[in-house]
């Protein structure tokens, strides 16, 4: 027997039963649709995030103040002050080496801002002018904050956009004074509207210098020290340069905490690894339900094909290849069904694409080889004794059956 | 027809087609066991976390400086223009129903005795730290109830700390240098664990005053509120605002009460539990594919037997009841079947991973097989309607 005529005659068979066949395509291709579309949202999610701290530069180091002797648990749970400071000086030490692109200490905290009776109590940033080109955000109107001596305590804002709508409306924001706290300031730029990047809605946020927020909180340690490489070779280096100065600053002790953009992505990396396989897992989950259906189905057609298989087998067919043609059947049923889930599968992504745009669900390659690879083998595993069943007839009792 | 009839015949046929109808139950069974499963390891987490929160009690009420922004937790924490003072806690003490208050406040620093060395979160707290939090003291006493700006220089291990620098040495009484000031050893605490990352027994607890000196700040990070079991939590948290709007001119601070936490935390697991059993439940969509395929087949096949049903007198709504029948006694089989391997399969789970938290709800349960049932009357609906809609003589014809 010859490929095509396997074909021809599993195809034939096919299309003799419609509706059941119909409603087993059905079935895989509900299976492999939801892996398809469940592993696309997981990638989608996580190039998401990827992006998110790509945008922040790849080659950033945070140091924080405090360190834990017991390693692990989220670094950002040491919001604790430590009785050494992290202060601007040990932030303008930082400059002094030549892989270093940039410093931007940062303070934060919240207070009153006030404008001709508005009020509103917001997020108070406190850096340098170095930030802007760190966190790649843009200006709408106006400078961002001056480029001065890091101690300089300049009475000077950049407004997010959100707040400067709410403080001026339709007026003009530019150079008029305002209020934070009980200092005066005067309005220098706006942010552009961006929207929120990783742990700052940059829309509600106002900066000002670091030394004037230090001074307004009346605190001296600083909050975060971001340092930006010259280039992401460099990090290694920048690291220990960073504890060994921040060690000999503090009398020999080591009490800060230093985090690279590398290990964070790492982290949220194998987060969402875990995340999507377990979705998709829980998916295939269905794929063996499809196979439990195919087994069923092709149990009950062998049943009814009893006559038909004695007449093969009169004719001269081998028990295996009565065996191949049941089995071509299972394959093409799930081959078919998967083929259809794809595409369902990848419609629904490019839907859900065009629906949210900036969310980006591909379906990774894996998923595709994997879902297809999945429905194949279990319309395979249970094609067999429905198959060996055929098989197995007796061609004389089989054709008596009739 | 009479009842047992029916269900007589209903499940004669099941039995005839023994193999057919234990591979279309165990579709389904797989179905609703992913979906009890799955369900059983959400709520168990659930449960989990509530009883994190539960271990400190539930009549707490934190306050922190700064109104709360869109970041959930207000950031005054780190530093703000109007500072949460001791003289805010004292004053709270003094409202009716308040129990306990204790300030907080939370550092890093290098502790060391007798050439031991440790860096280790430096709590500075209020002595009625133990009763809010339920904390039990092992050796020794908490801190006195001194005046509350100027306490004396004392110390009260976690008993993480006392393990590292003392081991089997006796602690009470000793010096202990904290970020460059000496403190003595007046108790040890018993183990209290982990919470939300932060390990309550690798710390050391000092006077909250102590503590805003070392580490030079003028604002504490919390001011916790323990009320009466029987008060009204609105009343409480009304009086602490009038309290705090008083002393500081405004309400600038974030209140959060235990039981707001409890239900946000709540509303967001079971969300997450019920995302995950969704996701369970496209196998039971292809599940009810299954049955909806074998009844199909199984009519086709029965078209002789419907025609004599008909031709001695049944009627239409007899021949779909009886089909649908078929189908929901076959889902709800399934159902069965998967409710037990699901349940088994948690608590198996429970057995080989006694770190992963089930708990199996009995609402889920009855849901899942309220499902699998609606499922088999839905999957059955079509068949059914077909075989009742065949007319009798073409019916008897085709045999």
């Amino acid at each position: 027997m010859i490929i095509t005529d396997v074909l021809r005659y599993t195809f034939t068979t096919l299309k003799g039963f419609r509706m059941r066949s119909a409603l087993m395509l059905l079935a895989m291709a509900i299976g492999v649709a939801a892996v398809v579309v469940l592993t696309s949202l997981g990638e989608g999610a996580q190039r998401y995030v990827s992006a998110e701290f790509a945008s922040l530069g790849t080659h950033l180091i945070v140091v924080l103040p405090g360190r834990s002797e017991t390693s692990g648990g989220a670094p950002n749970m040491l919001v604790g002050s430590t009785p050494r400071d992290l202060t601007l000086d040990d932030a303008l030490a930082l400059t002094r080496n030549s892989s270093v692109q940039r410093v931007a200490p940062i303070a934060i905290g919240t207070s009153n801002i006030s404008w001709q009776g508005r009020e509103r109590e917001v997020p108070i940033l406190g850096s340098n002018s170095e930030l802007l080109e760190l966190r790649h955000w843009k200006m709408n109107k106006g400078r961002f904050l001056p480029n001065q001596k890091i101690d300089n305590a300049t009475p000077v804002v950049v407004l997010g956009s959100k707040v400067r709508n709410e403080l001026f409306g339709a007026q003009a924001a530019i150079g008029e004074w305002l209020r934070i706290g009980d200092r005066r300031f005067r309005v220098i730029g706006v942010m552009a509207t961006e929207g929120r990047s990783i742990g700052i809605d940059v829309e509600e946020v106002v900066i000002i210098p670091t030394a004037s927020a230090m001074s307004l909180f009346n605190n001296t340690s600083l909050y975060r020290i971001l340092v930006e490489g010259k280039s992401r070779e460099a990090i290694p280096r920048i690291q220990r340069f960073v504890i060994n100065t921040l060690r000999e600053r503090h009398q020999g002790e080591e009490d800060i905490t230093v985090v690279t953009q590398d290990s964070v992505l790492a982290t949220f990396d194998r987060i969402f690894q875990a995340l999507t396989l377990t979705v998709a897992g829980i998916a295939a989950i269905s794929l063996a339900v499809a196979g439990v259906l195919i087994m069923n189905v092709m149990l009950v057609s062998v049943a009814h094909r009893t006559a038909e298989i004695g007449l093969l087998k009169a004719v001269g067919a081998s028990s295996r290849q009565v065996m191949v043609l049941f089995m071509t059947e299972a394959a093409m049923l799930s081959l078919l069904g998967s083929a259809i889930g794809l595409i369902i599968g990848w419609s629904s992504s490019l839907l859900i694409n065009s629906l949210y745009p900036g969310f980006d669900a591909v379906t990774p390659l894996w998923a595709v080889v994997a879902a297809m690879g999945v429905s194949l083998s279990t319309g395979l595993l249970f094609g067999v004794m429905p198959a060996r069943r055929a098989a197995r007839l007796d061609p004389v009792q089989a054709l008596s059956s009739r | 027809m009479r009842i047992n009839d029916f269900i007589r015949l209903s499940s004669g046929t099941i039995n005839a087609y023994r193999m057919r109808s234990f591979l279309t139950t165990l579709g389904i069974a797989i179905g609703i066991a992913a979906v009890v499963l799955l369900t059983s390891i959400g709520s168990g987490i659930h449960q989990f976390v509530l009883s994190e929160f539960t271990q400190f009690g539930t009549n707490i009420v934190a306050i922190n400086p700064g109104k709360a922004t869109t970041y959930g937790a207000s950031i005054g924490v780190f530093g703000t223009d109007r500072p949460l003072t001791l003289e805010d806690a004292t004053a709270l003490r003094r409202l009716p129903y308040v129990t306990a208050v204790v300030p907080a406040m939370q550092g890093n620093a290098e502790v060391e005795s007798q050439q031991r060395r440790r860096r280790t979160t430096v709590f500075g707290v209020g002595p009625e730290m133990l009763d809010a939090f339920q904390m039990k003291i092992a050796s020794g006493k908490f801190l006195p109830a001194d005046n509350p700006i100027a306490p004396r220089a004392f110390v009260a291990l976690g008993s993480k700390v006392r393990d590292e620098l003392f081991g089997n040495n006796n602690p009470l009484g000793q010096l202990l240098r904290i970020g460059g000031d000496r403190y003595r050893i007046i108790g040890s605490l018993e183990s209290k664990g982990q919470f939300l990352g932060i390990d309550l027994d690798d710390a050391v607890y000092i006077p909250a005053a102590r503590s805003l000196e070392m580490f030079n700040r003028n604002s504490l990070m919390e001011i916790d509120v323990v009320y009466n079991d029987g008060a009204d939590v609105d009343e409480v948290v009304a009086s602490i605002r009038r309290i705090i709007s008083a002393r500081h001119g405004r309400d600038d601070v974030t209140i959060t009460t235990q039981q707001q936490m409890l239900d946000v935390l709540g509303s967001v697991l079971n969300i997450l539990t019920f995302a995950v059993g969704a996701l369970g439940g496209i196998s039971l969509i292809v599940g009810s594919v299954g049955i909806l395929t074998i009844m199909t087949i199984s009519i086709s096949e029965r078209t002789g037997e419907i025609g004599l049903l008909r031709a001695l007198g049944s009627t239409q709504t007899q021949i779909l009841l009886l089909f649908l029948g078929e189908a929901t006694i076959l889902a709800a089989l399934g159902g069965i079947a998967g409710l037990i391997i699901g349940v088994g399969g948690a608590h198996l789970l429970h057995l080989a991973i006694p770190a992963l938290p089930v708990h199996t709800s009995w609402t889920f349960v009855f849901l899942a097989e309220a499902l699998a049932i609606v499922i088999g009357l839905l999957a059955g609906v079509l068949p059914a309607r077909h075989a009742a809609g065949m007319d009798p003589v073409d019916a008897l014809r085709s045999e």
